[in-house]
């Protein structure tokens, strides 16, 4: 019997390949097609959200931040309730991370405010002494992406048909709309800041970074 | 070979006696993973040098022997060497272990690791409310202490003095300002029994003498106007049994209505904190901010 498989190199490979492919396809794919589907009530991003994750990317916020709760009480005790799959359902790319350098975000939204995240944002150090976050003074100048944020969910929408413009989902529309929409959004975010010079640019109708990203953050739940 | 086992027994020796030096006091606890991996190291020295010995002795003293199989490649035979059978007992079971753990095994295991983790806080929830049944009032305030630094601090600062009025000075309970600021707009949505305040129940020099009273904390001989108040928050200002918020001081209704429903004041907004933070950690937080109020 052995002397038959050894001479038969190649087909002993492939059917041992076959044969370990064969466990973890049935160990796997059950649970990843049940995982995978959007939890109930979850919606996408609005644009001003979306040009926000762009910031957190850009920024490089995910090689220090997690978005990830694990099930353990000593995470839950800190972050809230643990991440399910399907709340990443959306999420082109995700941003788990996989380093905690500073703590995880993936529920930041329930505990933190728009004007700690301009403290914190500004100078770290003055709301968490020894923190070892950089400061981001740029974000409270740079203009945010709209343009970009909007082809992003667009093609979201198309390619992938996550459910803008659909009954209880944020709407997309056409540009025109959108950016107004993020306009009208990022208004609402400055109105609980403190920077005159971020309010001054809001209110010309200009989006810095910071409050796209913080609409961001304050959507994490 | 002899000189070479004891050797072999004394390394193991030394290794496990290093080992326990350096890193004996892991064993202290009632936590088993620490002497389950030491059991582990222990197995994985023993083998590695008895099998050492083993091959050594065996390159040292044996003669090939036995009988050559039919196969031959360019004159290199083959001894016929059948497997152990020991192992081939352990591959064939392995093998009907499989079908077992693919037909029957996986599919109907129990194990849930969100289920691991409900028996989890389960567990912890008991031991807390063992361990902490009736905390004296100085273990409160330590409890308070370490729940303030992981919840409180990143607003309220590591002192709880706000950051420069970046949140509440705990420290403190109301600033002239705080109180002018909430007779002018009201206060809602703090979810006590007497309802939302309106706001200008007072106004000019009256809400100026108020606030001035409140501040000053509460001494001395109350302003006339004062009388608006004491409708809802009492005479004393205490907030009559938890009808409406205690102006005097931090209370266990104050401090558990405020994270239970979040605030927002003149200072920004408070989120809420419900179900983050359990009844007896609310309590030791209350007896923390009363040990830090701020004396005359």
């Amino acid at each position: 019997m052995f002397h038959w498989l050894e001479q038969r190199p190649f087909f002993f490979a492939v059917v041992l390949f076959l044969t370990v492919a064969f466990a973890g396809f049935i160990e796997a794919i059950p649970d990843f097609a049940k995982a995978s589907q959007p939890i109930a009530g979850l919606k996408p991003h609005t644009v001003l959200q979306l040009a926000g994750r762009q910031v957190y990317i850009k920024d490089n916020c995910l090689s220090c931040h997690s978005q990830l709760i694990r099930p353990f009480k000593s995470e839950t005790d800190r972050y809230g309730m643990y991440s399910l799959s399907g709340e990443y359902a959306y999420d082109r790319p995700f941003l788990w991370g996989s380093k905690r350098t500073g703590p995880d975000l993936h529920r930041v939204g329930n505990y933190r405010t728009t004007e700690w995240h301009e403290n914190h944002m500004m100078n770290p150090q003055s709301v968490v002494p020894g923190s070892l976050m950089p400061s981001y003074k740029h974000q409270f100048t740079n203009m945010a992406d709209l343009a970009t944020a909007y082809a992003n969910a667009n093609t979201q929408k198309q390619l992938f048909h996550v459910p803008y413009d659909q009954k209880g989902m944020p709407k997309l529309g056409s540009w025109k709309e959108a950016e107004a929409a993020a306009k009208a959004e990022a208004k609402l975010v400055a109105a609980d800041m403190k920077n005159q010079a971020v309010k001054d640019a809001v209110a010309k109708g200009q989006v810095p970074e910071i409050v796209a990203l913080i609409a961001y953050l304050n959507s994490l739940k | 070979m002899k000189k070479m086992v004891i050797g072999g027994i004394i390394l193991v020796v030394v290794l496990m006696a290093a080992t326990f030096f350096i890193a004996g006091d892991a064993f202290q606890g009632d936590d088993y993973i620490n002497a389950l991996t030491m059991l582990g190291a222990l197995a994985i020295i023993s083998i590695t040098i008895a099998t050492a010995l083993k091959y050594v002795n065996q390159i040292k003293n044996d003669t090939a022997t036995g009988e050559l199989a039919d196969e031959n490649w360019d004159g290199i035979g083959e001894y016929k060497n059948p497997i152990p059978s020991g192992w081939g007992l352990i591959f064939i079971g392995t093998i009907v272990w499989m079908f077992w753990y693919f037909f029957i095994g996986y599919p109907t295991n129990q194990f849930s690791q969100i289920g691991q983790y409900n028996e989890e806080v389960v567990e912890n929830n008991a031991k807390f409310a063992k361990v902490w049944k009736n905390p004296s009032d100085e273990t409160l305030v330590n409890i308070g202490e370490s729940v303030f630094l992981v919840q409180c601090a990143p607003c309220h600062g590591v002192d709880a003095e706000g950051i420069d009025g970046k949140a509440q000075d705990l420290t403190h309970r109301l600033s002239k300002e705080q109180v002018l600021y909430t007779i002018k707009n009201g206060a809602q949505g703090h979810g006590y029994n007497a309802g939302a305040m309106p706001p200008m129940m007072a106004t000019g020099a009256d809400a100026e003498a108020i606030a001035t009273y409140i501040a000053g904390g509460m001494k001395g001989e109350a302003p006339a106007s004062f009388a608006t108040c004491a409708g809802c928050h009492g005479a004393d200002g205490k907030g009559m049994n938890g009808m409406a918020p205690n102006l005097a001081g931090y209370d266990n209704t104050l401090v558990s209505k405020v994270l239970e429903h979040g605030k927002k004041s003149s200072i920004g907004t408070m989120p809420s904190f419900k179900g983050r933070i359990n009844e007896t950690q609310t309590k030791a937080l209350t007896k923390f901010i009363n040990s830090i109020q701020a004396g005359e």
